[in-house]
């Protein structure tokens, strides 16, 4: 019993994080329908960008608060990863905002690659995994359920934050201006060009936002697990993509419930199916196969429009 | 015209920038190739390696700006370029080994003026260009008696064998013993490919072959025997030939990819998969002793059952394109590929090995006569492994052939229907679903052909082969040599796999310079190296086609 509600606490705390890297994806393919394969690499830049930052910049004594060191190294983590996700669209995407469709889904795949590689050559020591410094409050509580359902605190930090997150992007989408745009160019590019919305500004808005919640998703990470890998971006960018399209891609509750089932699907899957942990990211990738063939538009998506 | 003298002095310059030294001082191993040092006026007329290049480009380029002849302005820009990135490696080389720009500039009073004398040659070439880029790639139509220009394309094709044999071994095998064997293939590749951008300018290429198109039964077995006569070039070595049929593997492997993505336009990004299954499958009808299955078969019959395996699982994986299109099955074929990985890592049903993979399958033999020995004809000894590469031409042959035939018949038309618009041709009739099956299945067998070589090739069968970066690869190898055309595949396979080898200085940064070469390809040539022309006229307008349209023959184009 204990063993179950422990490990739905910890797919609900991968599914958070997994969430908070789908909004990017989801935004992105709303807006200008490009799977934006690199966005996991923008997680990882940003991880490597706070772990940089507490490396680096911070001296010793601020690294000691966490009330200081953390949303520093969150702020930190968001703009690098910011700051990557608009050159990329910027350099890669935009030139080819008129290609065939194939194009910039292999530009896409050059860019991930790209970017991954560039960590791994040029950060000191990234040809291994890095220890990240946990700046949050170490330890767990435990509810007193059974024989005890321990919930880290880091664990339930990523929780709040990726909630709180969603619901402030929601909420921007919908009611400030910039969001009205945003949605005026997801309908009809063209039109919303004459009514005096600049389209390449608001794309380059979304990749931006996309960025800084991969960011901190990044630093989370980090703080979570205790380290940081040069194939995290690639994996759990998967696990994020899988998550859109299962809650429906371009629509941001989708992302995050998508989240939460994967990640469920990832902790469960490991504990239950045959196989064990061996064998859980096999299963997630059965659930996006699945998902794309039976149900493409997701659990909240609008009836499927023909793709080209 | 300005442009003449301008021109004149270009090739001038470039010539002047040969004879002078191109460093200060004698580099820590030994003199650069063809002694690009102050020491070369022991010996003031002998330039040998890319100094030869450079002169025998500077002297073109003085030729060509004086005599006027069709395609001037382009070929002189093919020649401004290849000079440019010629002495621009060799002087960035010498400059950044040489420890800095002491190395070419100021040291002991000595200045060595040699590589900016000839880059500025390059680029004054490249300015006085003039009109250079709009003018029309010249059509030749002339035909010759039937046994001349067999004769000729003959020669071509011998004169290409010799070329292929000296970019693989130039500047020697790649590593810490032999420093200069990465910027010594770069340039020489810089200045083959001025050669043949010149030639191409000219027209003379797109005559070629045309002239080939007339004689094609011809030109496919005089092509055939020469790349069967490679181990008897200079490339005849071991190491050359185990380069060469690993290139084989994954032009073969393209060649397969090219029919899913190039012709029927479905992006597949878990290619490899096929690869992998061909290869274990070999490796378990091998009588390997790690092999589970413990079968072991003749090998024509290992290839079959390889290819039969491995076309079934295209079959399933290319049964969601029954309701998944564009990006979305590329990522559904991206899954099925990590699928494929995580078993084979976990050693799924003890088939793959897991990650202590399969060694020790057996080389392949043949009469008694095993594929990795030496081997004498005669007098003439053959390397090593040369067995292994004759194998493995005619599988690329094979594959060829299956492709060539596919493309010109009415399920290849269906294809490249289905490309173009999916509901118009379904509106015509095609039977969209079994077809785009077909391109999957028919794929995958030819990539299960290709692994089930790999595998005896190679000894062993590992997951570690088959992950998502080489399906990347190959992808890039089919987009970079061109979409749809079979030169495109194997040209792009082999520049992909050649680079590496040749670079292994650069390793470190082998997947980041492919990363951004992928943006970079996509952004100003989406249409690849030898565009099939249908297809270039989908991605580019270009007024650069020539005046008079000649039989179906990829037009290669400067943009």
């Amino acid at each position: 019993m204990s063993t179950l509600l422990s490990q739905i606490v910890n797919g609900l705390v991968l599914g958070s994080l997994i969430g908070l890297i789908a909004l990017g994806y989801t935004m992105v393919y709303g807006i200008i329908q490009l799977i934006n394969f690199a966005h996991g690499e923008v997680f990882m830049v940003g991880a490597y960008g706070g772990l940089a930052i507490s490396t680096y910049l911070l001296p010793a004594v601020l690294q000691q608060q966490w009330w200081l060191a953390l949303p520093l190294l969150l702020a930190g983590g968001a703009v690098i990863s910011g700051a990557a996700a608009v050159a990329m669209e910027r350099f890669a995407y935009r030139p080819l905002r008129n290609a065939p469709r194939l194009a910039p889904l292999i530009t896409a795949l050059g860019v991930s690659v790209a970017l991954q590689e560039a960590v791994r050559v040029f950060y000191p020591g990234a040809f291994s995994p890095l220890p990240f410094p946990r700046v949050f409050l170490e330890g767990a509580y435990v509810v007193p359920i059974g024989d005890g359902v321990p919930v880290r605190y880091s664990g339930l930090l990523i929780i709040v934050v990726s909630v709180v997150l969603s619901v402030a992007l929601q909420r921007f989408v919908d009611h400030s201006r910039q969001g009205r745009a945003m949605r005026a160019i997801a309908q009809d590019r063209d039109i919303a060009r004459l009514m005096g919305i600049d389209p390449d500004r608001v794309i380059v808005t979304t990749f931006a936002l996309g960025g800084v919640l991969a960011g901190v998703a990044g630093v989370l990470y980090g703080t979570d697990l205790g380290f940081v890998n040069i194939d995290i971006g690639f994996q759990t960018g998967i696990f994020a993509f899988t998550a859109a399209v299962l809650g429906g891609i371009g629509n941001i509750r989708g992302a995050v419930v998508g989240g939460m089932v994967i990640g469920l699907v990832k902790t469960l899957g490991g504990q239950y199916l045959p196989g064990g942990t061996a064998y859980d990211y096999v299963w997630i990738f059965v659930v996006l196969i699945a998902v794309l063939v039976y149900r493409p538009q997701g659990f909240f998506g609008e009836p499927e429009r023909v793709r080209a | 015209m300005i442009a003449t003298p301008l021109r004149v002095a270009g090739g001038v310059l470039t010539v002047a920038g040969t004879y002078l030294p191109w460093a200060t001082f004698v580099l820590n191993d030994g003199a650069y190739p063809a002694k690009a040092t102050l020491e070369f006026f022991t010996e003031p007329f002998g330039v040998t390696g890319y100094r030869a290049h450079l002169l025998a480009l500077g002297v073109a380029v003085v030729v060509f700006a004086l005599v006027t002849v069709p395609g001037q302005g382009r070929i002189l820009r093919a020649l401004g370029v290849g000079v440019v990135a010629v002495s621009a490696v060799n002087g960035l080389w010498i400059t950044v080994a040489g420890g800095g720009l002491g190395a070419v500039t100021v040291s002991d009073a000595d200045v060595a003026f040699g590589a900016p004398v000839a880059l500025a040659g390059g680029v004054l070439v490249l300015v006085a260009g003039g009109r250079g880029p709009q003018e029309a790639v010249p059509a030749w139509r002339r035909r010759l008696p039937p046994w001349w220009e067999r004769l000729i394309l003959l020669g071509v094709f011998v004169l290409l064998l010799l070329v292929v044999s000296a970019v693989l071994t130039s500047g020697g095998q790649g590593g810490a013993a032999n420093v200069y064997a990465g910027a010594v293939f770069l340039s020489f590749l810089a200045a083959a490919g001025a050669g043949i951008g010149a030639l191409h300018a000219s027209g003379l290429a797109s005559w070629v072959a045309a002239v080939s198109e007339r004689h094609r039964g011809f030109s496919v077995g005089v092509l055939l025997a020469c790349a069967l006569a490679l181990p008897f070039t200079g490339a005849g070595t071991e190491y050359w030939m185990t380069v060469a049929a690993n290139i084989g593997v994954y032009a073969a492997a393209a060649i397969g990819l090219n029919i899913v993505v190039g012709l029927a336009g479905l992006l597949d990004l878990g290619y490899i998969a096929f690869l992998g299954i061909g290869a274990f499958v070999a490796a378990n009808l091998s009588g390997a002793a790690a092999a589970r299955v413990g079968v072991e078969l003749p090998f024509p019959l290992v290839m079959l059952v390889s290819a039969v395996v491995a076309g079934f699982f295209g079959a399933i994986v290319g049964s969601p394109t029954l309701r998944v299109r564009g990006d979305y099955l590329a990522i559904v074929t991206l899954a099925f590929g990590e699928i494929f990985v995580r078993s084979a890592q976990n050693d799924i049903g003890g088939l793959t090995g897991g990650s202590n993979a399969i060694p020790g399958i057996p080389p392949l033999s043949l009469f008694g006569h095993g594929f990795d020995e030496r081997l004498a004809l005669g007098t003439v000894e053959v390397a090593a492994g040369a067995a292994y590469y004759v194998l493995v031409v005619l599988v690329v042959a094979a594959a060829m052939l299956v492709f060539a035939n596919l493309k010109d018949s009415r399920l290849g038309r269906a294809w490249i229907a289905i490309r173009e618009d999916e509901d118009a041709a379904r509106a015509m009739g095609i039977r969209t679903g079994q077809v785009k099956i077909l391109a999957f299945l028919v794929g995958a067998m030819l990539a299960g052909l290709a692994g089930a070589f790999y595998a005896h090739k190679t000894a062993t069968a590992s997951y570690e082969s088959f992950r998502f970066i080489e399906s990347v690869t190959l992808l890039a190898a089919v987009i970079l040599g061109g979409m749809g055309t079979i030169p495109g595949a194997v040209l792009g396979a082999s520049i992909l796999f050649v680079l590496p080898e040749k670079l292994r200085e650069f390793s470190d940064y082998r997947l980041l310079l492919f990363g951004i070469a992928l943006i970079l390809i996509m952004r100003f040539r989406p249409q690849g190296l030898v565009p099939d022309v249908h297809r270039r006229a989908e991605l580019v307008s270009d007024p650069e086609q020539p005046t008079v349209a000649l039989p179906a023959v990829p037009v290669k184009a400067g943009r």
